[in-house]
């Protein structure tokens, strides 16, 4: 495909800080085995795209580690291929970008630089398996100047984080779009915070505006509401919000379905790829009892878990037990343990006989590397 | 500016591995999948990798493609480099003509420009179709302090196991006075594990030499090793004590993998301190259902498990539905065991499909191994005998 994919790594639109603390938003882990990265270039390459660049500008590390030389995503190429976009890439820009319209221009010479007819920006606000490549025949097809990926069904999405509501006309065009944090109606058409809008346009936008501009919504796409043909793409493929910590839990747990991992996993030609270590297997305890529950590799289960998402190299000890939760890669959880609607980062000890409970609207998070 | 290596490894990957039939009927034996996620040639590549030799060359004869396939640029293991890495070398046709490797010194001595290339001091030579985890950096160590110019590594076997393998008798300080292929009364235990370090130039000698003698099998147990003995040359055992297993034998190849099942396993792959590398799966992480229970066994990805699975090596995207049973298995990629089926003692090679109710295999304690073979389709209500080795559909 013709288009250079860009993906926001942080987090502008989420409150998630308890887990991005140590970490930017797209390599927030979700999935037992993935991180939120792994889908945005799973869905950029599986479109046919060669050329990603990767905007970045705080606690990239990890990110940068996971990603590496985008080589799993077939993106270690001579032409295009993957690129890091760091901040202080260019002179004359700072490191804190508040939006990704700044983020987009501190990073015009990149884009300057590609020779793509399009460009197809992905923001890391939520997950999904997403035909991109069928987003972008809809944005040729209506002769769009840019187009919105959005959705009906925004799951998970929680009250009072920012939402950004379109309203279409029946062909589609977006007629007004409303910033707000209220509760979304039955039906409402909700953004995604995926774009695509043709190269050149976009260089445009962003370097030959005659006022100051804050905000791509309220400064890019409102004004051009009128005069331009901006167009809604309403997607029936279920898109998982990582508003905040509940929404991140529910998301998790919402992977225990099998119809819905079926739709994120077992598309025929989209995969969803990552990068792992050399984990063993999973070794199961003869007195393991694991129901419903999502289990990576390396992991040594000696305890019962219940519908819970158990990520990479996690030991569960004899006689724990594990509820609705997500524990991240390295936990060691002691004997007789018991967790109940509890987040668990990276590397974090749990102790014998601990207890940590939360609820499903109030999450006990447990911080990166923590020993309880 | 010219660059070498001290020490190059030569893997021998054309084994046909017929005893191991019919998991070998389309690929090499090393490519035979071992221990949920890895394949046996795993073991010696990471041996390689974690000993810090990082160029290796993979002799492939026998039905290469899918080994070709796995093993790509080396990746996986790390050996993708510019100056050494891993190679894949085939036989091939040169101006002197054709050839097959004819034995394992022969597909060496077809290979000896790939060795020259590298300059190395030391060769060493292995198979890849053992599954062991051996640091081949203290060898080395061991080799140089003897001054040796062949070093052989020898595992103790019990006594009455001796006559199976090449014996090795040696004196106290180690060095190999006599060498006996399968002796009928063994004077020692030593077996040769089929992993040679040689001084490059008596390497390349003997294997030259060899070439010359029509009479010669090229083989290095039976030819090379005897020549270089008789030759007076300095040959040393060097005792490995650890766990080694040719797993030749369907047996042995099912028992091999029942040997990283366990609290305190035998074979433990979950091993921070030597780790197996292998080429990574995208399959999604693995799901146990509600009716799903999972009891000593080692699982890949991707696995859809709502049955009851026990004492059993579970590789990936298997799906086990409701009701279903394994016992004491080991279940290949990409097989479906449906509601009600019960598979004991077996291998069920990968893409099967077992259909509803039907039995396959019987107790450990009192049958025979059952093998079913790769995309065979099973249909519900039929039975596979204890110890049958079924090649085809059973509908």
């Amino acid at each position: 495909m013709n288009a250079v994919g860009l993906i926001f790594a942080d987090n502008y639109e989420v409150e998630i800080n308890e887990l991005t603390e140590t970490r930017t938003m797209a390599a927030l882990p979700f999935g037992a085995r993935y991180r939120v990265v792994d889908y945005l270039l799973s869905n950029i390459t599986n479109a046919g795209i060669h050329d990603v660049g990767i905007i970045t500008n705080s606690r990239y590390e990890s990110l940068m580690d996971h990603v590496s030389s985008g080589i799993e995503w077939d993106l270690e190429r001579k032409n295009g291929g993957l690129h890091f976009l760091p901040p202080f890439s260019y002179h004359g820009r700072g490191d804190r970008y508040e939006h990704i319209l700044e983020a987009m221009q501190a990073n015009v010479s990149f884009l300057r630089n590609c020779d793509e007819e399009y460009v197809i920006a992905c923001s890391s606000t939520c997950v999904g398996n997403i035909d991109l490549a069928a987003m972008m025949d809809y944005h040729i097809k209506t002769d769009a100047y840019i187009t919105v990926l959005c959705t009906r069904n925004p799951r998970n999405k929680q009250v009072g984080i920012p939402t950004t509501e379109y309203l279409m006309d029946p062909t589609g065009r977006i007629q007004n779009i409303e910033i707000n944090r209220k509760p979304i109606l039955q039906g409402a058409v909700v953004g995604a915070n995926i774009y695509i809008v043709r190269r050149t346009d976009l260089l445009d936008l962003l370097e030959n505006s005659e006022r100051e501009m804050t905000s791509w919504r309220r400064d890019v796409l409102i004004p051009h509401l009128k005069d331009r043909k901006i167009m809604g793409y309403v997607t029936g493929e279920t898109l998982l919000y990582l508003d905040n910590v509940v929404a991140y839990l529910q998301s998790s747990l919402d992977l225990l379905d099998p119809n819905l991992r079926d739709e994120l996993f077992h598309q025929e030609n989209r995969p969803i790829i990552t990068r792992v270590g050399d984990s063993a297997p999973a070794w199961y305890g003869p007195r393991s009892n694991v129901r419903n529950s999502l289990i990576a590799a390396g992991t040594i289960i000696e305890g019962e878990v219940r519908n819970s998402v158990i990520f990479r190299g996690v030991h569960i000890k004899k006689g724990s037990v594990i509820e609705n939760s997500v524990v991240m890669r390295n936990a060691t959880i002691g004997e007789h343990v018991h967790l109940n609607y509890a987040i668990l980062d990276k590397n974090v000890i749990i102790n014998d006989k601990r207890m940590l409970s939360g609820y499903i609207t109030h999450p006990f998070v447990v911080k990166y590397g923590a020993v309880i | 500016m010219s660059r070498k290596k001290k020490c190059v490894a030569m893997l021998l990957a054309g084994g046909q591995g017929s005893r191991l039939s019919p998991l070998t009927a389309t690929l090499a034996k090393p490519a035979v999948p071992f221990g949920a996620r890895y394949r046996i040639i795993d073991f010696s590549l990471s041996n390689c990798v974690n000993s810090d030799i990082d160029t290796v060359g993979v002799c492939t004869q026998y039905q290469p493609l899918e080994l070709n396939d796995y093993l790509g640029t080396g990746a996986p293991w790390d050996l993708d480099l510019r100056f050494g890495g891993l190679h894949v070398l085939p036989p091939y046709q040169a101006a002197g003509g054709a050839d097959w490797f004819r034995g394992t010194a022969n597909a060496i001595y077809q290979n000896l420009r790939f060795i020259k290339n590298y300059d190395p001091d030391y060769v060493l030579i292995l198979s890849g179709d053992h599954i062991y985890k051996m640091n081949y950096e203290m060898m080395l160590q061991e080799h140089i302090d003897n001054k040796a110019d062949c070093t052989i590594a020898v595992i103790d076997v019990a006594p009455e196991e001796a006559s199976r393998f090449g014996i090795m008798n040696t004196d106290r300080q180690g060095r190999v006075i006599e060498f006996e292929e399968k002796p009928e009364h063994p004077k020692s235990t030593q077996a040769s594990m089929g992993v040679y370090i040689f001084n490059t130039d008596k390497l390349i000698r003997y294997l030259e030499a060899d070439e010359q003698d029509p009479e010669s099998s090229n083989d290095f147990g039976k030819n090379i090793i005897p020549n270089m003995l008789r030759d007076d040359q300095r040959l040393f055992a060097y005792l490995y004590k650890g766990y080694w297993r040719d797993v030749g034998t369907l047996s042995s190849f099912w028992a091999a993998n029942m040997d990283t099942l366990g609290e305190d396993p035998e074979l433990p792959l979950n091993d921070a301190g030597w780790r197996i590398y292998y080429r990574h799966s995208f399959d999604h992480p693995q799901y146990v259902g509600e009716h799903g229970e999972v009891l000593n066994c080692n699982c890949g990805d991707g696995n859809e498990l709502d049955g009851r699975v026990e004492d059993s090596i579970i590789f990936n995207n298997i799906i086990v539905e409701e009701g279903a049973s394994i016992k004491d298995s080991i279940i290949m990629s990409d097989v479906v065991i449906r509601r009600g089926a019960h598979v004991e003692y077996a291998i069920i090679d990968h893409g099967t499909i077992i259909g509803e109710n039907a039995t396959v295999g019987g107790s450990k304690d009192s049958c025979d191994l059952t093998v079913v073979a790769n995309d065979c389709r099973i249909g519900s209500r039929q039975t596979v005998k204890a110890g049958e080795v079924l090649t085809g559909d059973r509908i």
